[in-house]
C-alpha cells in the first residue's frame, strides 16, 4: 500500500484535487490552444467562448500549405536543433567526464569558464555574433546559427553532466582500469551506461532549447534559415493578430517535442530522480 | 513547377534550397499568378518614364519588409520589376519589432545586408546623424535617375514625406501609411441621437451615453499597451492637442503642466470606458474588439478597416462609421500619422545605391501603388496608397470606400490638415526615449503611478539619455 491510499479518504480526495487544479492549470493553455486551432477565426473571437463548435481543418491547411506555410521553417528548426544538440553532446560528454573525474592543471578555471560564458545576457552577444557571422559569410545559413546554438548548448550541457558523472560510484571506474580497461573503454563500456538517464535528460533540454530560441533566430537567420519560432511570429502581423492559425502553427510546432518527450520520458524521470536524491549537485 | 520557373528570382541557387523556397512562395505565387495573367507583363506604364530603367542590368540588391499583405501584394509584383530592370531583388520579411533591430545592426556596422528596409520615420534622425542614409533629393534631381514628369514626388502625402525628411532633405520615400481616425458603431450613434465627436470633452460624453459594461457595449478604446508605437502612438496626440510642446529650446521636456493633464485625461478616459484590459491592448486588439460588437468608439489607424470588414470575423459590417480625430482643448486636432518608407543604405556601392533607388521609385510609383491596390487581383486591397491622386480616384474609392461611411473622406483629410509632423520628437535619442515614455504611461494607465510622477521620472531619465 502506498502512503497515499493508506490516509483517510477525505485527505485522499483533497490530494487528487490539488493535483486535479495543478494538472488544469498545466493543461489549460495547451487544451486552449488546440481548440482554437481547430475554429475559424469568428469563433476564437466569439463571447461567451464556445466550447462547442464546427471543427475547421481550415488553419492547418493554410499553416501547412497556404501562403504562409511553415513547414520550410519547421525543416530549419529541426536541421538546426539537431546539428546543434548532436555537437553539444558529442563534446559535452568528454569534456564533462574530464571536469568530473580527471587531474589537470587547470581544472577549477576551465570549470568555472564553462559557467562564465552564461553569465552574459544574450542580447548583449548579438552584435558581436552578427559580425562575427557577417564577416565569415555565416549569416543566415545553417552551420552560422548552428554554432551559435552551441554556444548557450554546450555550457548547459557540460554542467549537466558534470553532475551526473560525479554521481558513479569511484569503485567502478577503479575496478574497470585495474581490470587494464583504457580511460575511452572505460567511460565508454562502465560510465556512460550508469549516466545513460543523465544523456537523455540533457539531450531534451539541449534540443529544446534550441528548438524554442528565438533572439539569435531572429537577428542571425533570415529567408533561408528562419527556425518555426520566428515563423510563427508573422501570424502576429500589423494588420491582425491571426490566431487561428498561430494556434494551430503553435500545435505544429510542438509536436516534435512532444514526440521526443514522449520517447525519452522513461529516462528523464529516471534521470531527474537520481538528480533529486543527491541533493542538486553542483548545478 | 515547370511553369513558374522563369518567375523564381534565384534560379542559380542550389537544388534543395530552392525547392524549400519555391514550397514557401507556392502560395504567393499561386494568388500572383491570376494576377500577373490579368495584367499581363505590361511594362509599358513603367517604360513611358524617361529613364534608363536597365541602366545598373545585372545587379543584385536585398530588401527588408515586414510581414504585412500591403507588402506581400508588392513582393508579389518583384518578377515585374526584375523583367523591366534586369534587377535581382532577395527580399526577406522581417516582424516589425525585429526589422529595427536588424536594420540598425546593419547600418550601424556597415555590411550592407540591406540595400533598403521599411524604415520606421522616428528613425531618421537618428539614421541620418549618423550619415548611414544617404540624402534623396540627389537622386530626385538626376534627370538619368528619376524623371519627375513621370514620378511626380510631389503627389505623394506631404505629411508623410516630411515625416521621412531631415531640415526639408528626403531620405526615405513613402511606400506605405496611416492615420489614425475616430472609428464608430453609426447605428449605436444613430440609436442615440449622438454625433461623432469633434471635441475631447464630446468623445467621452460620447463614451458615456453609449457605456454598458452589463451588456458588453464599452464606449471607448484606445491601445494602452506598453510601446514607442502603441501608447507612444496614441499620448504624443493628446499632449499635443493640449497644447504640449516637446521641445523647450533644445531640451526635450515630457513633465509639462499640458503633458500631465493630458496623461491624466488618458487614464480618466481608459478606466471610465474602456474595457478592462485595454492596458494591455495593442491595435489588433481593440480592432478585433470592435469587430465583436464591444465598442462604440475607438481612436486609431484607419489602416485597421480592413479587419473590421473581414467577413470571417466581424460582426458589425455595415454599421461602421470613420471621422477625424476631435479637437483637443487648445482648438488643434493633432491626430497620429505612420508611413514605412525606404530609405538607402548609404554603405552600397554606387551601381548598388541607383539599383535600390529604382526599387524604390518603382515601389512608390503611382502605377506600382495601383497595382498594389485596386488593380490587385488577390483579396488585400491597399488602403495605405502613397499618392494624393490615388486617394482621390474613383478606382481606389470603389476599391475600398465601402469600409464605412465617410472613410476616404475621414482618412484623407486627417492626413492633408491633422496631422503636424513633430507631433512626437524628432531627435537621434528617440528609440530610448520613446520606451521610457511608453512604460511611464503605462504605469500610469494601470495606476502604479500618479500621472505626475511617471512623467518626473521619465523626465530624469530623458535627460541621461540626452546627456550620453
Amino acid at each position: 500500500m502506498s502512503p497515499a491510499s493508506r490516509g483517510a479518504p477525505l485527505r485522499r480526495l483533497l490530494l487528487w484535487m490539488g493535483a486535479g487544479v495543478l494538472l488544469a492549470v498545466w493543461a489549460f493553455p495547451v487544451v486552449w490552444g488546440l481548440l482554437t486551432s481547430f475554429k475559424t477565426e469568428r469563433d476564437v473571437l466569439a463571447y461567451p467562448p464556445v466550447w462547442l463548435f464546427t471543427p475547421t481543418l481550415d488553419n492547418y491547411r493554410e499553416v501547412i500549405f497556404g501562403t504562409s506555410s511553415i513547414l520550410p521553417n519547421l525543416w530549419s528548426s529541426i536541421v538546426v536543433s539537431s546539428a546543434s544538440t548532436l555537437l553539444t553532446m558529442l563534446f559535452a560528454v568528454p569534456a564533462a567526464y574530464a571536469i568530473a573525474r580527471l587531474r589537470y592543471p587547470g581544472k577549477r578555471a576551465s570549470g568555472f569558464y564553462v559557467l562564465a560564458t552564461q553569465m552574459l545576457p544574450p542580447v548583449g552577444l548579438i552584435i558581436p555574433y552578427y559580425l562575427v557571422l557577417q564577416k565569415t559569410g555565416l549569416l543566415d545559413s545553417y552551420s552560422g546559427l548552428t554554432a551559435i546554438y552551441l554556444t548557450f548548448s554546450l555550457p548547459f550541457a557540460v554542467w549537466l553532466m558534470v553532475s551526473y558523472f560525479e554521481d558513479v560510484p569511484f569503485e567502478m571506474e577503479e575496478a574497470a582500469l585495474l581490470d587494464r580497461a583504457g580511460r575511452m573503454r572505460t567511460l565508454w563500456y562502465v560510465i556512460l551506461p550508469q549516466v545513460r538517464g543523465g544523456i537523455a535528460v540533457t539531450t531534451v533540454f539541449v534540443f529544446l532549447n534550441a528548438w524554442n530560441e528565438f533572439l539569435f533566430a531572429v537577428v542571425l537567420g533570415g529567408n533561408r534559415v528562419r527556425p518555426v519560432t520566428v515563423a510563427m511570429f508573422n501570424f502576429i502581423s500589423v494588420e491582425q493578430t491571426q490566431w487561428a492559425r498561430l494556434a494551430a502553427g503553435a500545435m505544429l510546432a510542438m509536436a516534435p517535442v512532444i514526440l521526443i518527450g514522449l520517447f525519452a520520458q522513461r529516462h528523464i524521470v529516471k534521470g531527474l530522480t537520481v538528480g533529486a536524491v543527491k541533493g542538486g549537485g553542483r548545478r | 513547377m515547370t511553369q513558374r520557373e522563369p518567375l523564381d528570382p534565384h534560379p542559380s541557387q542550389p537544388t534543395r534550397r530552392r525547392a524549400l523556397k519555391q514550397a514557401a512562395s507556392v502560395g504567393l505565387l499561386a494568388t500572383a499568378a491570376p494576377h500577373l495573367l490579368a495584367q499581363g507583363d505590361d511594362l509599358a506604364p513603367y517604360r513611358s518614364a524617361k529613364i534608363n530603367w536597365k541602366q545598373v542590368e545585372g545587379e543584385s540588391i536585398s530588401v527588408a519588409v515586414i510581414p504585412a499583405s500591403y507588402f506581400d501584394n508588392l513582393l508579389s509584383l518583384l518578377p515585374q520589376f526584375e523583367a523591366l530592370t534586369g534587377i535581382k531583388v532577395r527580399a526577406e520579411k522581417v516582424p516589425p519589432g525585429q526589422i529595427r533591430q536588424k536594420a540598425l545592426l546593419d547600418l550601424s556596422s556597415r555590411t550592407t545586408t540591406y540595400a533598403t528596409h521599411a524604415a520606421d520615420p522616428m528613425y531618421y534622425p537618428l539614421y541620418v546623424a549618423n550619415k548611414w542614409v544617404e540624402p534623396l533629393d540627389k537622386y530626385l534631381n538626376d534627370g538619368t535617375l528619376t524623371d519627375p514628369a513621370w514620378f511626380r514626388y510631389d503627389d505623394i502625402l506631404k505629411a508623410w514625406r516630411d515625416a521621412d525628411s531631415i531640415d526639408g532633405k528626403p531620405y526615405g520615400i513613402p511606400y506605405d501609411g496611416e492615420v489614425t481616425v475616430q472609428v464608430y458603431r453609426k447605428d449605436l450613434y444613430d440609436a442615440k441621437g449622438l454625433h461623432p465627436a469633434t471635441t475631447y470633452d464630446q468623445l467621452l460624453s460620447n463614451a458615456k451615453a453609449l457605456n454598458d459594461p452589463a451588456n458588453r457595449v464599452y464606449g471607448l478604446a484606445m491601445r494602452g499597451f506598453a510601446g514607442a508605437g502603441q501608447n507612444m502612438y496614441i499620448y504624443p496626440s493628446l499632449f499635443r492637442g493640449f497644447g504640449g510642446n516637446w521641445f523647450q529650446g533644445k531640451d526635450v521636456v515630457v513633465n509639462s503642466p499640458e503633458a500631465v493633464k493630458a496623461l491624466q485625461w488618458y487614464v480618466d478616459a481608459l478606466t471610465a470606458y474602456a474595457p478592462p484590459a485595454v492596458r494591455n491592448w495593442n491595435w489588433p486588439d481593440i480592432a478585433d474588439a470592435f469587430s465583436q460588437g464591444t465598442v462604440a468608439t475607438y481612436l486609431d489607424a484607419h489602416s485597421s478597416a480592413a479587419v473590421l470588414n473581414d467577413p470571417a470575423k466581424s460582426k458589425v459590417i455595415g454599421k461602421i462609421g470613420f471621422a477625424r480625430w476631435p479637437r483637443g482643448p487648445n482648438g488643434k486636432r493633432v491626430t497620429s500619422i505612420w508611413n514605412w518608407g525606404f530609405p538607402i543604405n548609404s554603405a552600397l556601392t554606387d551601381k548598388q545605391k541607383k539599383a535600390t533607388w529604382l526599387f524604390i521609385s518603382w515601389a512608390a510609383s503611382a502605377e506600382t501603388q495601383a497595382r498594389t491596390s485596386w488593380k490587385f487581383a488577390g483579396a488585400a486591397k491597399r488602403s495605405g496608397v502613397n499618392r494624393l491622386s490615388a486617394w482621390k480616384s474613383a478606382e481606389f474609392s470603389q476599391a475600398v470606400g465601402g469600409a464605412g461611411n465617410n472613410f476616404i473622406a475621414a482618412a484623407l483629410e486627417s492626413l492633408e490638415q491633422d496631422t503636424d509632423v513633430e507631433w512626437r520628437p524628432r531627435v537621434p535619442q528617440w528609440p530610448a526615449i520613446g520606451e521610457t515614455m511608453a512604460t511611464a504611461i503605462q504605469s500610469a494607465l494601470v495606476g502604479q503611478k500618479k500621472p505626475k510622477e511617471a512623467l518626473d521620472e521619465a523626465q530624469a531619465r530623458i535627460q541621461q539619455i540626452l546627456k550620453s
